[in-house]
């Protein structure tokens, strides 16, 4: 090795400083290696392992397929035009529940009030049997 | 030009069975009443809309069971009553309107009641066809009161008077008849 300060005379060697600051070229293909090493550090801090890396990888290039994307599309819509469907017969089962209850109740009103004056009509034939002599009321009970 | 003819006996056979699912019609005059009412329930139902309706009868309701077995037989239920805030708020050409129609062949009144003193007027019609009940009719018009119903069928009288309850009391709960008479409204609005 060659000296470049001569400690015992305290002097630089002049030649071994130029020869060591002397330009020098990288070795070959010493920048693809740094490089390549960058890559390598970069890959696997943004992902665990290899092994998904590649798996991500062959996914996203399943999906590149024209025809698996237009099946993609076509599955995502049927599943919305399903959805929807199912949500309208479910509110038109609520709305046919709600009118047969709303019509049930006018059925069993109908019947009420039907009842009721048939009740009244009994009624008022007891009570003018009843006072039916000296009263202002009159009863007609027509048997035809 | 032979078409008409096929047409119009198809239309002639037709027409008695039409003219037999409701036979009374409601003036007018009646079905314009409800402006003036302050309560007012009208009820139109003809045969499919009973059955349907009927669907929805719970057999675990004895009150709704009975109701069920009223109806299955029927072609039809029109009721009209209108309550009113005061006395001749409608015409007795109205009533005798509706009187007139069951004054016919194949109608029997059986009930007539006539009170000045407490100004009711009810009647109960009877339809018989083949010695079986086929429809009844019921018109009570008291001073502020005017009820009109005509069921289409063969009907059990008795069953019926008794879900009206006690001297012409309803025994339907509020609940229900406020549901039912709001329905009707909306239904009145519809059609208007």
């Amino acid at each position: 090795m060659t000296l470049i300060f001569d400690q015992k005379n305290d002097d630089f060697d002049d030649e071994a400083l130029k020869q060591a600051l002397r330009r020098q070229s990288a070795p070959e293909g010493f920048a693809e290696r740094v490089l390549l090493r960058l890559d390598e550090r970069n890959l696997a801090k943004s992902s665990p392992s290899q092994s998904d890396t590649s798996s991500h990888a062959s996914w996203r290039a399943f999906f590149t397929l024209p025809l698996v994307r237009w099946a993609a599309v076509a599955a995502v819509a049927a599943a919305m035009v399903v959805g929807v469907a199912e949500e309208l017969h479910y509110r038109n089962l609520q709305r046919e529940h709600a009118q047969g209850e709303a019509a049930k109740q006018r059925l069993m009103l109908a019947l009420h009030i039907a009842g009721s004056k048939l009740q009244l009509a009994r009624s008022r034939v007891n009570r003018a049997g009843a006072t039916a002599s000296g009263s202002p009321a009159h009863a007609e009970q027509a048997d035809n | 030009m032979r078409k008409p003819l096929p047409l119009l006996i198809l239309l002639l056979l037709a027409f008695p069975a039409f003219a037999r699912a409701q036979d009374v019609k409601i003036p007018v005059d009646v079905e314009k009443l409800s402006a003036k009412a302050k309560e007012s329930v009208e009820v139109s139902m003809d045969g499919p809309m009973l059955r349907w309706a009927s669907k929805f009868l719970s057999a675990d309701d004895p009150e709704e069971a009975e109701c069920a077995k009223l109806v299955a037989n029927l072609q039809g239920i029109y009721v009209r009553s209108f309550e009113f805030d005061r006395e001749d708020a409608y015409a007795a050409a109205d009533v005798e309107a509706l009187r007139a129609q069951v004054h016919s062949p194949g109608w029997n009144r059986v009930v007539g009641v006539r009170s000045l003193a407490h100004g009711d007027n009810v009647d109960v019609f009877f339809r018989l066809e083949n010695d079986k009940m086929a429809g009844i009719v019921i018109i009570d018009a008291e001073p502020k009161e005017l009820t009109f119903v005509n069921i289409v069928g063969p009907i059990e009288v008795d069953q019926l008077a008794a879900l009206g309850g006690q001297f012409g009391v309803p025994r339907l709960n509020p609940k229900s008849l406020a549901q039912a008479q709001s329905q009707s409204k909306k239904d009145q609005g519809e059609q208007r």
